[in-house]
């Protein structure tokens, strides 16, 4: 097992982090390497479907308040009206457009979970399009960020409700700076000091959901952090270095989502999701849910009624 | 030294599952608590009773957790495209379902209790969704446990008595097949007591036949790790 990032750097000195990674995980659990990899490569295939499905569709969300992100950035970016370079947006685009799938209820990986799980595809998949990386490279850079977060896991729950968004966007978006790193030919120690960077810089994010649903702000903060992670593994790339180091910035993690009130854990009891339209969306979510359950009691009592009546003929 | 919880997650369980939307806590790890009930249960629901733990009352349908925990229940995959529809397949099949909530205690937020029943089990589990689509079931028919869906097990329900836990230990040496752990515990000396076995490859038939046939044993069910 590796304990810690101070033991993986020790571990992994000259070697290639992914078959560190491969390597203890496939001894931990009993999997073998390649059943891994395959795993792993048809992963890669759902979120590039994701990405191809979510940027030219879309629709509306289940509680209809996101959507359309995706199609938006995407549409913009092929007339041209765009400003940041096209890794940039791309990043953005495929982050909304996972989110989107997300948010309507279609099948997706959660990476690590499902509400962050537009960040790691989002940089992966928009710069092996704009670096023309082998895609087996990409698969590789997911065996990386897995084991960033199985680390990160050994200490912290990765979600939300434990510990606010920094446990699922900051823990995201710190496993893709580690695979970004890889993916652009970087070594261990440089994967840590970008996943370290990324996640420092999270640290106090709160979960916060308008009506407690995985849209406002999620589906947006992805595409953001999405570009946070990258700019992580380009300063650790230029060798910037964290002070602080990996595993204190992860025990810091937890010491802050332990102190975090509860109603910035996910509960929709604080925060974005207590101010004046957060507020009235979480009212207008409930009338219609409300709505839709007297519809469907009302479904039942009459499809009883028709078996009485078909019964009684019957007989 | 900070406290650690030393959870053990592969990466597959990290950059994973495959699901449906929106929320790995509330929608896989729900499904996968669900499916658990359904597979001790090993029969379709007559009926089923979620109480939910008060945070997850809170939240749960938002996210679709009510679709997922049915379709869980009823057997469904977390990465089936059916789960948004769950409610209604089970309406379809005449599975009772109902939904409260219930103080749990000092667990997880995202904590369930589950009553199932069908035509000849009965089934009750406490667990949590603890992030990730990643499950802890602590309780099973009221016995303590630690279960996590993620290795094949043996559930095993019998009369307390010296050497039970060898004979079956034996059983499964003589398959050739690694013990990962196990868990033991019981209502009272002598009286009703439970056993969990995970082990490293799946059991044989004969085996589990063999175990079944072991004197005071009451039930034995045997679970694949849990999609």
């Amino acid at each position: 097992m590796i304990e810690s990032f101070k033991h993986l750097e020790e571990l992994a000195v000259d070697r290639d982090l992914a078959d560190v990674f491969l390597k203890t995980d496939s001894e931990e659990h009993g999997v073998p390497a390649e059943d891994i990899l395959e795993a792993l490569r048809k992963r890669r295939e759902v979120m590039r479907d994701c990405i191809v499905r979510g940027k030219s569709g879309g629709g509306e969300s289940m509680g209809k308040l996101v959507g359309s992100e995706a199609r938006l950035l995407n549409d913009a970016f092929l007339k041209g009206k765009t400003f940041l370079d096209p890794l940039t947006v791309k990043a953005e685009i495929y982050a909304l457009s996972v989110m989107g799938e997300n948010s309507r209820m279609g099948v997706i990986v959660a990476a690590p979970t499902a509400g962050a799980g537009g960040i790691v595809p989002g940089m992966l998949m928009a710069l092996e399009e704009e670096r023309h990386v082998d895609p087996e490279r990409t698969v590789r850079a997911l065996v990386v960020a897995g084991g960033i977060g199985s680390i990160i896991a050994l200490s912290a729950n990765i979600s939300g409700a434990a510990g606010g968004c920094q446990n699922e966007v900051g823990v995201a978006s710190s496993m893709g700076a580690a695979g970004v790193v890889y993916m652009m030919g970087g070594d261990t120690q440089t994967a840590i000091q970008a996943a370290a960077l990324a996640l420092k810089n999270t640290l106090g994010l709160v979960c916060d959901p308008v009506g407690g649903l995985v849209e406002v702000p999620c589906v947006k903060r992805n595409a953001l952090f999405a570009v946070h992670g990258l700019t992580a593994a380009q300063l650790a790339l230029a060798g910037v270095k964290s002070v602080i180091p990996m595993d204190e910035i992860v025990e810091a993690m937890v010491r802050i989502g332990r102190a975090l009130p509860r109603g910035l854990r996910e509960t929709a009891e604080g925060g974005l999701a207590t101010t004046e339209t957060g507020r009235a969306i979480a009212q207008r979510l409930k009338d219609e849910a409300n709505k839709r359950r007297a519809e469907r009691a009302a479904e039942r009592e009459r499809m009883a009624q028709e078996r009485k009546a078909t019964g009684a003929t019957g007989s | 030294m900070p406290i650690r919880h030393d959870r053990k997650v592969s990466i597959l369980d990290v950059m994973g599952p495959v699901m449906v939307g929106p929320s790995s806590s509330h929608t896989a790890g729900t499904a996968r608590l669900g499916r658990v009930a359904r597979e001790i249960l090993d029969e379709d629901p007559l009926e089923v009773h979620f109480y939910l733990h008060s945070p997850l009352a809170a939240t749960y349908r938002g996210h679709g957790s009510d679709f997922a925990l049915v379709g869980g229940a009823i057997g469904l995959n977390v990465d089936d495209p059916r789960i948004p529809e769950a409610i209604r397949i089970a309406e379809q099949m005449e599975v009772k379902i109902e939904f409260s909530e219930e103080d749990l205690g000092e667990v997880h937020p995202n904590t369930v209790h589950i009553q199932t029943r069908g035509p000849n089990r009965e089934v009750e589990i406490v667990g949590s969704s603890v992030g990730g689509g990643v499950i802890e079931v602590f309780k099973i028919n009221g016995f303590q446990t630690r279960f996590k869906g993620d290795s094949p097990t043996l559930l095993l329900f019998y009369r307390d008595r010296p050497g039970m836990i060898a004979e079956v230990a034996n059983i499964i040496a003589d398959e050739g097949i690694n013990i990962a752990s196990l868990y033991c515990s019981r209502k009272q000396r002598g009286k009703d007591a439970f056993m969990q076995v995970d082990v490293d490859s799946p059991l044989s038939k004969a085996a589990l036949q063999r175990i079944c046939s072991l004197t005071d044993v009451a039930d034995a069910r045997y679970l694949d790790r849990i999609p």
